[in-house]
């Protein structure tokens, strides 16, 4: 699969390593030859191919995609993980992203019951329920309200849930891949809400999606008046399908099971539902054999996106860029610190970009590699003071089959040669 | 370089329309073969086929409605061949678009097929299975006729007559939701009962259902095949280090049961059970269970609360905000937190379950 994924259409080997490789023995064979050349890189003293030749003109292209060079940059899944992929995820490829929006192609997909195809003409939301007025919405009734642009992380809460037992794959595309960042347009749910004129007796609300799963959700009515949007743009263009075309519900910092996609249905109730998702599943089993329920929160975390497997160091050593990402479902974080030698010792990382509230957070740590091992860790702080526990501690409190709300310290430890590998350390 | 093929095309259309015909027919036949998907988690085709949830559809054309020997059909299906409905062209692009309007009262749950060229398309194919028709699909017209009726018969369901404004919210958008609306969609259950409809189902009623319908992925006990979700047993493993959390060891409420059965499957054909059939199966999840043991137990909202699920007491609220490791919220520790080196105490590599491969791995994400 890597195979694939690091080929471009012409089958060329465009990984980082196999780009520099090729690069490199094409200079060593024009040595080799001893023909009169200029002495210097051929890519600069002679004239390459798209310096003489015309591109695709404006015509080519009326829906832009990455270069082909970028053909590994891709979603992917990890077969064995569930029974049908119909019913399965995918993972973001953070190791190749950098700042904290992802590009709309690349957020990874969970659904229940496959990509349902809805024409924005055929769908409706209703709201029902404890109201005074039950109301059915199009969606150009649901344009005719006031938006907003929000930014925000959506995580799945079973992100990072295969590590519970230890280090099981190698790449933190499919360690912490379950989360995604961008910008939402929508309408603060608490217009509808507002529209259909929730009685004092609504407590709960009960989000349902219009796809083969009806996927359902109760959700407090306090958080649906505080920052939910009912969102039908994301990064600018369309929910894609798989995000839950035409309108999806956004719960800001809370797990992303509760962002209903393909939204339909809103109903206003006295007590939560007990759902299918919220009893059997999203539910935390801990070591005594009780099991939370209702944990909605993501708590702090972060990750080391590079270096980690998927991305080595190849330019060995010397200056080097240690980046990664770091988010909170309770607000901003305050700070990331990093450690060189699996959490010894720590310093803090530089944040850089725009820091929003339950959006990711851009880090990077500018060192000079002196090419010794290195145990790589990273370690979120967020607004409330909440600090991001090491694994060792969340087994301690809760065991190894929670399943959900893994967001210990990773560890990748980095070689002399620079690669990357996921471990657990002492 | 596209500019030119696609000339070269037309010259080619031009020249052979007739073959172009085979083609556009062949074309209609293959993506009516896709449209059938939809169709084929309850019919089968071909030489094997067989009736399932719905009747075989081999020789389709001509049939009276209702009369595949050894298929049960509705009430209303009967009726209506007996009234004389017989499946030709006509009836079944009718049928395909709106079914319930044309057999009120049929059990194929299938909603109907919303664009005409689908409906076109799926019949093209089904004429391949039929002795009878397959003859004529070349030269048959019909497939126009019927896309315009199917249109004509659309109109009237927009819901453009419904008034809209007819309200006094804040922003007067959107309209009130009629009571057959709110029905057709709220069909969410509550522990306490809420929600329940009106129907019955016993154990003894639930099996055949369950064999028919859920034992392809669960197994005949409910023992799960593959990755497919396992529904029965797994009692008192739950602080063991593989837990098995199915039905019976660990959902707190049965009304759960009944709803997700009722909203979500079978997988690929939701929506399709009636009323008293999901009460059957839900009854019948219970005996794999051994919650009860009755074959001639009989679940309806009569009893339904009162069946209290083994596993409910040990749910509890969020505490994770009072870890230790939260609690605290002191600085963290910058320097010297750990005594001595560093080891490596475990490694994926050694796994070697990332995917590259056939690889099988632990663990699980829902």
């Amino acid at each position: 699969m890597s195979g694939r994924n690091n080929k471009s259409k012409s089958g060329v080997d465009t990984s980082r390593r196999g780009f520099l490789t090729a690069g490199l023995a094409g200079g060593a064979a024009l040595a080799a030859t001893g023909m009169a050349r200029a002495n210097g890189d051929p890519l600069i003293t002679e004239i390459q191919d798209w310096n003489r030749y015309l591109g695709d003109g404006v015509d080519a292209a009326p829906y832009g995609m990455p270069s082909e060079f970028e053909a590994h940059v891709v979603r992917r899944d990890v077969p064995w993980l569930t029974a049908d992929p119909v019913s399965s995820v995918n993972f973001t490829p953070l190791h190749e992203l950098d700042g904290i929006i992802t590009p709309n192609g690349l957020c990874f997909e969970r659904h229940h019951g496959g990509v349902a195809e809805i024409d924005p003409a055929d769908h409706r939301l209703m709201i029902h329920g404890l109201v005074e007025r039950p109301l059915v919405f199009t969606m150009q009734d649901l344009m005719r309200f006031p938006r907003e642009n929000r930014i925000y992380f959506l995580e799945c809460a079973a992100n990072s849930g295969m590590e519970w037992r230890g280090s099981q794959l190698n790449g933190c595309q499919f360690t912490h891949g379950m989360v995604h960042c961008v910008v939402y347009t929508g309408v603060p749910l608490k217009y509808l809400l507002d529209e259909a004129g929730v009685k004092t007796s609504g407590k709960w609300l009960l989000a349902e999606g219009a796809d083969a799963a009806a996927m359902t959700r109760s959700i407090p009515i306090e958080k649906a008046l505080e920052d939910c949007l009912v969102a039908f743009k994301m990064n600018g263009e369309a929910l894609r399908p798989e995000q839950g075309y035409p309108v999806r519900l956004v719960v800001p910092g809370w797990e992303g099971n509760m962002w209903i996609k393909w939204l339909r249905r809103l109903e206003v109730g006295d007590e939560p539902w007990g759902q299918r998702e919220e009893t059997s599943k999203y539910t935390d089993l801990l070591a005594n054999g009780q099991a939370r329920r209702h944990t909605w929160a993501m708590e702090v975390k972060s990750v080391i996106t590079s270096p980690s497997p998927q991305a080595p160091i190849a330019h060995g050593p010397g200056r080097t860029v240690i980046t990664g990402l770091a988010w909170s479902g309770n607000g901003r974080i305050d700070r990331v610190d990093v450690s060189l030698d699996g959490g010894r010792n720590w310093r803090p990382a530089r944040i850089d970009g725009p820091s929003i509230s339950k959006a990711l957070h851009r880090f990077y740590l500018d060192i000079d590699w002196d090419g010794s091992e290195m145990l790589l860790q990273s370690r979120a702080m967020d607004e409330t003071g909440m600090i991001q526990p090491m694994k060792d501690e969340l087994r301690a409190a809760r065991g190894e089959n929670s399943i959900y709300h893994n967001n210990g310290i990773q560890t990748w430890h980095v070689n002399g040669d620079g690669v990357a590998e996921n471990v657990e350390v002492s | 370089m596209s500019k030119f093929l696609k000339a070269g095309v037309v010259v080619a259309a031009v020249v052979g329309s007739a073959v172009i015909a085979d083609i556009a027919e062949s074309a209609e036949i293959a993506e009516g073969e896709k449209v059938f998907r939809k169709c084929a988690a309850c019919h089968t085709v071909g030489e094997d086929a067989k009736s399932r949830v719905g009747p075989h559809l081999n020789d389709l054309f001509g049939r009276t409605a209702g009369t595949v020997d050894g298929f049960k059909y509705s009430a209303a299906m009967v009726a209506a061949g007996e009234g004389g409905l017989a499946w030709d062209e006509q009836s079944l692009t009718q049928f395909l678009v709106k079914p319930r309007e044309v057999v009120s009262g049929t059990k194929m749950a299938f909603a109907g097929l919303r664009k005409s060229v689908d409906v076109a398309n799926v019949l093209a194919y089904l004429k391949t299975f039929d002795a009878d028709m397959a003859a004529t699909v070349a030269t048959d017209e019909a497939p126009e006729e019927a896309s315009a009726a199917a249109e004509t018969e659309e109109t009237p369901a927009q819901p453009a007559e419904l008034p809209s404004a007819d309200h006094d919210g804040p922003m007067k958008l959107g309209r009130l939701a009629t009571e057959d609306e709110i029905a057709a969609w709220d069909i969410d259950i509550r522990p306490d009962g809420l929600g329940l409809p009106p129907g019955r189902g016993t154990v003894a009623q639930g099996e055949p259902i369950y064999t028919d319908n859920c034992a392809v992925c669960h197994g005949d006990f409910g023992e799960g095949i593959g990755r497919w979700p396992v529904l029965a047993g797994g009692q008192d493993t739950l602080t063991n280090e593989r837990p098995i959390k199915t039905v019976g060891s660990y959902w707190p409420y049965l009304s759960t049961v009944y709803d997700y059965i009722r909203r979500a499957m079978p997988f690929g054909n939701a929506r399709s059970l009636t009323d008293d059939e999901v009460y059957a199966l839900t009854a019948y999840v219970l005996y794999l269970n051994d919650i009860v043991d009755d074959e001639e137990f009989e679940l309806s909202p009569d009893n339904f609360t009162e069946i209290g699920m083994p596993n409910e007491d040990n749910f509890i609220p969020d505490t994770r905000p009072a870890e230790e490791h939260y609690a605290e919220k002191t600085e963290p520790c910058m320097s010297d937190c750990k005594p001595g080196p560093v080891k490596i105490t475990m490694r994926a590599q050694v796994l070697d379950v990332t995917p590259d491969g056939d690889e099988e791995g632990g663990g699980a994400i829902d």
